[in-house]
């Protein structure tokens, strides 16, 4: 890595510069990111701008073609798949959902990526599981099957399959795209609260007023590339969401309330 | 939990209970204490010794271990491919053990006693055609590129099969046996030159069941838990090539054993966690294939009949009162 772009300190996560092609396709051009400890960065940016690809990228689930992606200052195609797992936890957009299959084991296996090869389970293995499971508050229902839950109550399952890992980072690719109004309050007062336990937490989000009330940091990708990033206020002003969305609409906040005000049909 | 420790306790219980039927019946009985005394080498010299240990105890032993290896194969397939029908047939060993069998019987029927090593070859090589096939080039290892790999070369090896009994109908008594799947009463000698390829599958079924548990939610779960999607279905893929072709290359095509089995067992145990499905269907694929072998060699005793058919019979049922109560 060049002098110019190591930071003092090792980050959790910084990405310089990356691209990513899939299949011949180039998705992701150059994007910059850096997640500092404890903060909760959301990464926004219209359909196909490349921020799942981006996400997956920097978890190690997507080689990227070119650029740097660094974990703790260790360049992530060095790290194994199960080092890897000792720092970050990723979530996926929607996990596909077995039978037979009850929430404690989904966690279980969220827990296993920690064990030896056919080792077996310590009970510090199975303290982290059911701490996971608190944290993510599934408890509750931790003996009923996956196929049994609402869509809310899965993704809260799916984070606490993430937890098990006991990774400080943990990376959620639309945790709330597919939830209603209630559910999405939910997972996103769960994040938040996560972060302010020390997760350090990143996540696609789309809904930009959720992103405004919860992200510490936000990163805006457009067409393949991260355009901008900063404090909410500052990097989701109305000029940038007429430029990145083509759209006219503004954020307002008040009394931690967060609105997106759109000029649905245009100019009246 | 308990649930599970029932079902794993009545497996074994079905599985002690065929193992003495198939010990102890056939053209000649021999009475459950005797047979447990001959076992335990208490037993009085004598034709019923005989019988029982080298003629009955080698052939059990077969059924206890082709049952157990198809239903883990079957078990890991359906598992590594998510896909509820996958068997040994969508690797395409059935196929390739089938034609493997047929051509040794066909074209050199002088040398039957290489029928197991035709059917064993064959069956590992269609399997290697389809790992290829399925493992190479874009979107390698993905389960729909298995699957039709697999069909694909499933079709081609039962083209040549249904070609080679076209073209010599006089061979084809010779091969039912083959395949409908059927034991014989040949001592040791098929386990003799298979039991490496049956170990070397269990051994690879060992490391693999924590990796297909993390499959199951999915290859971002299983890949972002540090696991390598592909690799896992590879490896289950020739773990099961494994158990597949050294079953056929002793019993012959008993497809639906490996299709079978799992389900019954996570239908009634209520989970799909291998730690549970994959010993659950060694114990009921074994229970089940010795059981169906007594039936095959008693109701027309003293004529062996193929297992396959009797085995179906006996699985079939319980199958659907499963399926009638699950979910």
């Amino acid at each position: 890595m060049e002098a110019a772009v190591q930071p003092a300190y090792p980050l959790p996560l910084e990405a310089y510069d990356v691209r990513v092609t899939i299949g011949g396709t180039p998705i992701v051009h150059g994007a910059t990111l850096q997640v500092r400890p404890g903060e909760l960065v959301a990464v926004v940016g219209p359909n196909g701008a490349g921020k799942s690809t981006l996400v997956r990228a920097v978890c190690g689930l997507q080689r990227p073609s070119g650029g740097v992606v660094a974990w703790w200052g260790r360049d992530v195609s060095s790290l194994r798949g199960r080092e890897l797992a000792r720092l970050r936890a990723f979530v996926p957009q929607r996990m596909p959902v077995p039978a037979g299959v009850t929430v404690r084991e989904a966690v279980t296996i969220g827990r296993s990526s920690q064990l030896r090869v056919l080792g077996r389970m310590t009970r510090a293995d199975r303290d982290a599981i059911e701490r996971a499971l608190a944290r993510a508050e599934v408890g509750r229902f931790a003996e009923r099957a996956l196929t049994t839950l609402s869509g809310g109550e899965l993704q809260r399952v799916q984070i606490a399959i993430g937890l098990a890992q006991e990774a400080p980072v943990l990376i959620a690719d639309e945790p709330t795209s597919q939830l209603d109004l209630g559910a999405t309050v939910e997972v996103a007062g769960l994040l938040r609260s996560l972060t302010g336990q020390g997760l350090t937490v990143l996540l696609v989000v789309h809904d930009l007023a959720l992103a405004a009330a919860i992200a510490d940091t936000v990163v805006v990708v457009s067409a393949g590339r991260t355009v901008a990033a900063g404090p909410p206020r500052e990097v989701l002003t109305p000029e940038r969401l007429a430029e990145v969305w083509r759209t006219d609409a503004r954020l307002s906040e008040h009394d931690g309330r967060t609105a997106l005000h759109v000029a649905w049909l245009g100019e009246r | 939990m308990t649930r599970r420790l029932i079902v794993l306790a009545i497996l074994i219980a079905l599985l002690v209970g065929a193992a003495i039927a198939e010990l102890a019946l056939g053209a000649v009985k021999v009475p459950p204490g005797e047979v447990l005394d001959i076992l335990f080498g208490n037993g009085k010299a004598g034709p019923n010794h005989q019988i029982v240990e080298s003629l009955r105890l080698p052939r059990t032993v077969e059924a206890l271990v082709v049952g157990a290896a198809l239903g883990v194969a079957g078990a890991i397939l359906q598992g590594a491919l998510a896909n509820p029908l996958a068997s040994p047939d969508v690797i395409g060993v059935t196929g390739g053990a089938g034609f493997g069998a047929i051509l040794i019987i066909v074209l050199f029927p002088e040398k039957i006693a290489l029928l197991p090593i035709g059917a064993l070859f064959f069956g590992l090589l269609a399997a290697a055609m389809v790992f290829l096939f399925a493992w190479t080039g874009r979107n390698r290892g993905s389960i729909a590129k298995v699957v039709l790999a697999g069909i694909a070369m499933l079709s081609l090896f039962t083209a040549g099969t249904t070609g080679l009994l076209a073209a010599f109908p006089e061979k084809a008594p010779s091969a039912i046996f083959f395949l409908a799947g059927g034991l014989t009463s040949s001592g040791w000698e098929s386990l003799d030159t298979t039991w490496p390829y049956f170990l070397a599958g269990a051994i690879l079924v060992l490391f693999l069941i924590r990796p297909l548990d993390r499959l199951a939610l999915g290859d971002d779960v299983a890949a972002s838990l540090g696991s390598r999607p592909q690799l896992i279905r590879l490896g289950a893929a020739v773990a099961a090539a494994l158990l597949a072709a050294a079953s056929a290359a002793i019993a012959g095509l008993l497809a639906f054993l490996g299709l079978v089995v799992p389900h019954v067992v996570r239908m009634a145990g209520r989970t799909s966690s291998q730690t549970f499905v994959v010993p659950a269907s060694a114990l009921g694929g074994a229970a089940l294939l010795a059981a169906g072998d007594t039936l095959a060699r008693t109701v027309r005793a003293p004529i062996e009949l193929p297992v396959g058919p009797f085995m179906v019979i006996l699985g079939v049922p319980v199958f659907l009162w499963l399926l009638r109560r699950a979910l």
